[in-house]
């Protein structure tokens, strides 16, 4: 009970930090509930169009302009250069259509002219111009054979009239899952962070030189004081784990009572046992309380930036991940992305997560083995 | 008298260098046994050996009859220790650090308490009992490390240098508490390479050059081994070479020298010296100002049986 109490002790000294990356992880946690994650839901939207037409008034283009009208946003503003530019950068409008002088008579002639187009580039435009093409490529079909403008017209609105039914089979609340992933990647970051940081500071004192001749001397048997050093950083860790599930539990609701938060939960622990090999590593390496700081800032943020914690992996270019692959957090959060689509319990539903849960206990295991390689040979004694 | 400590043939070598040289000795029951010796003479490393916290080559080493070795527990119960540097916790308050190194050693928490109470009592630290190491002064931290190593009541102290770099007060603090521990029954071994310590607080005194035991025995007997007897020191302003020639033809003289203002007149026996020294001075008309008579220290000792000086 010696070192516990004691352990208590220095941990109130460095519990401020700890404290600091909870709430950093809480205030990130809040402001993801506050925005909705659009990334893995369906939902139907309209572009903004600018229409410039130069045609006569004629059927065929004002058809076009109709058709598009009815699914877009049409955006109507002084068509000066400087306004169109304007509405242009400023994202007012995401997509210009500028149609030419005679564009129906030259249409209906075969001639294929031109339509203009200037675009912001986005999803968005990107709608909006698969509705002109397709509208164009329609027509197209149709042109050579209809008798007039008019059967041609009643042909290319009775094609894009037709629909298809979506049905969205999935079950799974992809909004609730979105907040429940970003928040648990988030929490490697806090955990791995808060890991190091006390495990190191603690260890630090307990391993000094100092310290350790005069426990080395005492009648305490070493191997119990390291066993009971062992316990108590594993204890604050787990202590660690279950406060940030207790918080998840607070800030998202239901969704951590399902198949996913369960196995979001199972993660997370597996995380832990892995950042705390981790923490045991660097404490075994490192003595200088003043290095500890950056050694922290290295570790924790630098895996979560390579490994996806903050932005989302997809987004990552292949070599950073390439490079991540050496890192646990990579596999930690390779698990919770296969978890925000885990809608089944099936074996092989199942297994991508283990073999991941597995990678992470190896790299424990080698991290274990190494600290004990140091740990021996610093206390070899002369 | 019980030897607590036995310590035979003991020699420790970092590759080629030999810090400890074939080193035999006993501690007594209820001494205060001084190590002397210059820095790199071997008095830590003899200690670090005696504690296991070092292997070494060859020889012997029984504590209260029993051979010491890293996991003798049974032994390690009874021994106190005070490392030259202080080794405490930053985070934790004069009192909590007390109570973690008593706590290696005493389970029981109403003993644990009483023990840490008296152990704060004497070193003096009531005062500062909420304290944290960083706003003590480096004499409180001292003693705080005293605290540290003797609050379980240990049978034998090992003290190395412990008022390295101390101001006075905190010095005389020290040593008086270390008195204290003998009178309540404590045996110490106590390292330094202070000689005025260990003549004030020492019953026996081993002196260690080069890891080896150049002499040993009391203060007294130690002294008997230097030839001379006395010592007189007169500052004088001005003196020619030929009155040192001639005070060196007195009776009873070694060796006369000066230095820096300062004749310093070595005799080889104590009786009528300085009367004699001062109706010369007179007759010659030397202007002196302090006269000092001391009787031979243990670095007169040292320097007369290695022809250094002990803080070489």
């Amino acid at each position: 009970m010696t070192v516990f109490r004691t352990y208590l002790k220095v941990l109130k000294s460095c519990i401020v930090t700890v404290i600091m990356y909870t709430i950093i992880l809480m205030v990130f946690g809040a402001f993801n509930m506050q925005t909705s994650d659009t990334s893995t839901n369906f939902v139907s939207s309209k572009p903004d169009v600018l229409i410039i037409n130069s045609d006569d008034n004629n059927k065929i283009t004002n058809n076009l302009i109709s058709y598009i009208e009815n699914n877009s946003n049409i955006i109507d503003i002084e068509k000066t250069q400087e306004k169109i530019d304007d509405a242009l950068f400023y994202r007012d409008v995401n997509y210009i259509i500028y149609i030419p002088k005679n564009y129906s008579k030259h249409f209906l002639e075969g001639k294929n002219p031109k339509i203009e187009i200037k675009s912001t580039g986005d999803y968005q435009a990107s709608l909006a111009e698969m509705m002109l093409t397709r509208y164009i490529k329609v027509a197209n079909v149709y042109k050579d054979v209809v008798d007039t403008e008019e059967d041609l017209i009643n042909k290319i609105n009775d094609t894009l009239s037709k629909e298809t039914e979506v049905e969205v089979t999935s079950k799974l609340d992809t909004a609730g899952l979105s907040k429940a992933s970003f928040y648990y990647n988030f929490a490697s970051y806090s955990m791995l962070a808060g890991c190091v940081y006390v495990i190191c500071l603690i260890l630090s004192s307990f391993k000094s030189e100092k310290i350790k001749k005069r426990t080395v001397i005492s009648s305490m048997n070493y191997r119990k004081y390291n066993r009971d050093l062992f316990l108590s950083n594993s204890l604050f860790a787990i202590v660690l784990c279950v406060f940030y599930v207790l918080l998840s539990f607070i800030l998202l609701g239901d969704i951590m009572f399902s198949l996913n938060g369960i196995m979001y939960i199972l993660n997370l622990f597996i995380f832990t046992i892995c950042a705390l090999s981790i923490a045991f590593l660097i404490g075994n390496l490192v003595n200088n309380k003043n290095a500890i700081n950056g050694i922290v800032n290295v570790i924790a943020l630098g895996s979560s930036f390579l490994c996806g914690a903050f932005v989302p992996a997809q987004f990552l270019p292949d070599t950073v991940l390439k490079i991540a692959h050496i890192l646990p957090t990579y596999y930690y959060i390779n698990n919770n992305d296969i978890i925000l689509k885990l809608e089944t319990l099936s074996i092989e539903n199942i297994k991508p997560i283990v073999i991941n849960m597995l990678i992470m206990l190896m790299f424990t295991i080698v991290f274990v083995v190494i600290t004990n390689i140091i740990s021996k040979k610093k206390s070899k004694i002369g | 008298m019980k030897n607590v400590i036995e310590v035979k043939n003991l020699t420790k070598e970092y590759k080629k260098l030999k810090a400890v040289d074939n080193l035999s000795f006993e501690v007594h029951e209820g001494e205060i046994l001084g190590l002397l010796g210059p820095n790199g003479s071997g008095k830590t490393t003899t200690i670090n050996c005696i504690l296991s916290l070092l292997n070494f080559g060859s020889g012997s080493i029984e504590i209260f009859g029993k051979k010491m070795k890293p996991t003798a527990y049974d032994i390690k119960r009874d021994i106190g220790v005070v490392f030259q540097d202080v080794a405490v916790f930053e985070e934790l308050t004069v009192y909590d650090n007390i109570d973690y190194f008593c706590g290696l050693y005493i389970k029981d928490k109403n003993t644990r308490k009483k023990y840490i109470d008296e152990a704060i009592y004497l070193v003096g630290l009531n005062e500062f009992k909420k304290f944290y190491p960083k706003q003590l002064s480096g004499g409180l931290l001292r003693r705080l490390n005293i605290a540290c190593g003797v609050s379980h009541k240990p049978k034998i102290i090992f003290l190395d240098e412990p008022t390295v770099a101390v101001d006075p007060q905190s010095r005389n603090n020290i040593l008086d508490g270390i008195k204290k521990l003998r009178d309540l029954g404590a045996t110490i071994v106590y390292t330094t390479h202070y000689m005025e310590e260990v003549e004030i607080l020492c019953d026996r005194v081993i002196i260690l050059d080069k890891g080896k035991i150049i002499a040993s025995g009391t203060n007294d007997e130690l002294k008997e081994l230097t030839k001379i007897e006395e010592k007189v020191s007169v500052e004088v302003i001005d003196l020619d070479d030929k009155y040192v020639r001639k005070i060196k033809e007195f009776d009873n003289v070694d060796e006369v020298t000066y230095k820096n203002h300062v004749l310093v007149i070595s005799y080889k026996k104590g009786k009528n010296n300085l009367g004699e020294l001062i109706e010369y001075l007179k007759k010659e008309s030397i202007k002196y100002n302090n006269i000092f008579v001391e009787r031979p220290t243990l670095n007169d000792v040292f320097l007369e049986l290695t022809g250094k000086e002990l803080r070489d």
